[in-house]
């Protein structure tokens, strides 16, 4: 498995406490969909994947390596959370895009220039963005960029939170169009959360439903 | 140095009820309510200072380098509790940390001044050590104060930018940058505008006090110079121990952001 977590254990809600227990695992080029309703704590499960935040009980493994024997810095690069409302910092799209490599441990390895004009190119973007500053690109736009940039990042594991909800058809679709290329590299493999089954072009979907305890139960 | 001061009798300092009666006229015809807080604070300013003149008319003939590290420290001590208390946007944050960037920021600086800039004899001189060390302390309580909530703050306005540099391997120091220099800068830009402003817009209290005291306005404004420099550099020093100390507490032993600086956000 390239992939896998075990028992991952987390609680949601203020009031009425809901305690949720979750395991899969995807291999090389597979696609776990995450489905359940609203609220039903998909975003959190892959904040806890990523070590954004703590979960209470189980364990990842990534490539059979347990994340207790990972760093969280070098973990989050290669299980890459891609939050569903995407994150631009004042500067050009250019330096969005040059972001992840300005860390001690990303700047191992330099910005691409050429990749990400060209995955530009792929989702529909016009090079004109470039220098453009990025407070001024529209939402659509904002979540490709995002998509490039964790695209450049290059992890093992991608964490897609919906990354088509901005997004219109042609441009969803060129989105997986894109991410079913970068499964198809080795090492690859992603979970993905989204409302509309819109990524029926990608392959080797398995997937994964997070229901209410309560529910599960009848 | 010529001693030209004209003191006040205790019968001229009764005048100061005029002063007082006019302030209490203000509030009780607007009904501001501030009546009681204000004869209660005349009664404790009358208090607090006499006490403290005795005090430092003491602790000058005495001048003893640990009593004045005593009275400098707990100084140092109550400017981190007022400190803390002045920060909306902070909850459970530990008066020690406010300490030692006072205590570190203070002595340096402060030590600076007796030893080399103004240099009495001895280095420690209560006379002089107690007033600039006090004068550094004041200035520096308010600029943690303003860096510490501007830390929060911050850090919070920006939860998602931090997460989003943490996902591209960014260690918490890294990922919280903008947020640190924003605080830093956020502590020391009234000291910096002051130091814009000074003698045009006001004189400061120091160098009032020495003209008063019958110093040559032209040795009051050296005086002055230094002050407003240690100030500062005290500020400075102060803001980064502060900030350098207190960043982690907004991230968990695993280096996410903790719950609290999120929960602001949906």
């Amino acid at each position: 498995m390239l992939f896998e977590f075990k028992d991952i254990n987390y609680t949601l809600g203020n009031e009425t406490k809901r305690n949720i227990i979750v395991s899969g695992a995807v291999k090389n080029g597979e696609v776990l969909i995450v489905r359940g309703p609203s609220g039903a704590g998909k975003s959190t499960l892959f904040r806890i994947l990523s070590r954004l935040r703590p979960g209470s009980g189980g364990e990842a493994f990534l490539m059979g390596k347990s994340w207790l024997q990972i760093p969280s810095t070098s973990w989050r690069i290669n299980v890459h959370y891609l939050a569903q409302k995407p994150t631009l910092f004042d500067g050009t799209v250019a330096y969005n895009l040059a972001k992840p490599f300005e860390t001690r441990v990303g700047g191992q390895r330099k910005l691409d220039k050429n990749r990400a004009k060209e995955l530009m190119k792929q989702l529909h973007l016009s090079l004109e963005l470039w220098n453009q500053d990025a407070r001024t690109v529209s939402g659509g736009e904002a979540s490709r960029l995002a998509f490039i940039r964790a695209l450049l990042v290059d992890p093992v594991v991608l964490l897609l939170d919906e990354p088509t909800a901005a997004l219109d058809e042609p441009a969803r679709q060129a989105l997986y169009q894109v991410l079913s290329g970068w499964l198809k590299e080795p090492n690859h493999t992603a979970l993905l959360i989204s409302h509309n089954n819109d990524y029926r072009q990608l392959e080797q979907l398995k997937y994964l439903d997070i229901i209410e305890p309560s529910k599960r139960r009848d | 140095m010529e001693n030209s001061v004209i003191p006040i009798t205790n019968f001229q300092l009764a005048f100061t009820f005029i002063l007082v009666f006019i302030t209490g006229a203000i509030s009780s015809f607007l009904k501001l309510g501030l009546l009681k807080p204000l004869i209660w604070g005349t009664i404790r300013s009358f208090v607090q200072l006499t006490l403290i003149g005795y005090a430092l008319t003491y602790i000058f003939q005495i001048n003893n380098l640990w009593l004045i590290i005593l009275i400098i420290t707990t100084m140092c001590y109550i400017a981190s509790r007022a400190a803390v208390k002045r920060t909306p946007n902070v909850s459970d944050y530990p008066t020690v940390l406010a300490f030692l960037s006072l205590v570190a920021s203070t002595y340096l600086v402060g030590t600076i001044v007796t030893t080399l800039i103004i240099s009495p004899d001895p280095w420690y001189s209560a006379q002089i050590a107690i007033p600039i060390f006090g004068m550094i302390l004041g200035n520096s309580m308010n600029g943690i104060a303003l860096s510490l909530d501007r830390l929060y703050l911050e850090a919070r306005a920006r939860a998602s930018e931090i997460e989003a540099m943490l996902t591209f391997g960014a260690t918490p120091w890294e990922a919280i940058q903008t947020s640190v220099r924003e605080a830093i800068g956020a502590g020391m830009t009234p000291t910096i505008n002051s130091l814009m402003v000074v003698g045009l817009v006001s004189l400061p209290g120091m160098m009032t006090g020495q003209i008063l005291g019958g110093v040559d306005p032209r040795e009051a404004v050296r005086y002055q110079i230094v002050v407003m420099l240690m100030v500062a550099a005290a500020v400075a020093i102060g803001c980064l121990i502060l900030v350098v100390l207190s960043y982690k507490r907004l991230f968990n032993k695993d280096g996410g952001l903790q719950s609290f600086v999120l929960s602001s956000r949906k």
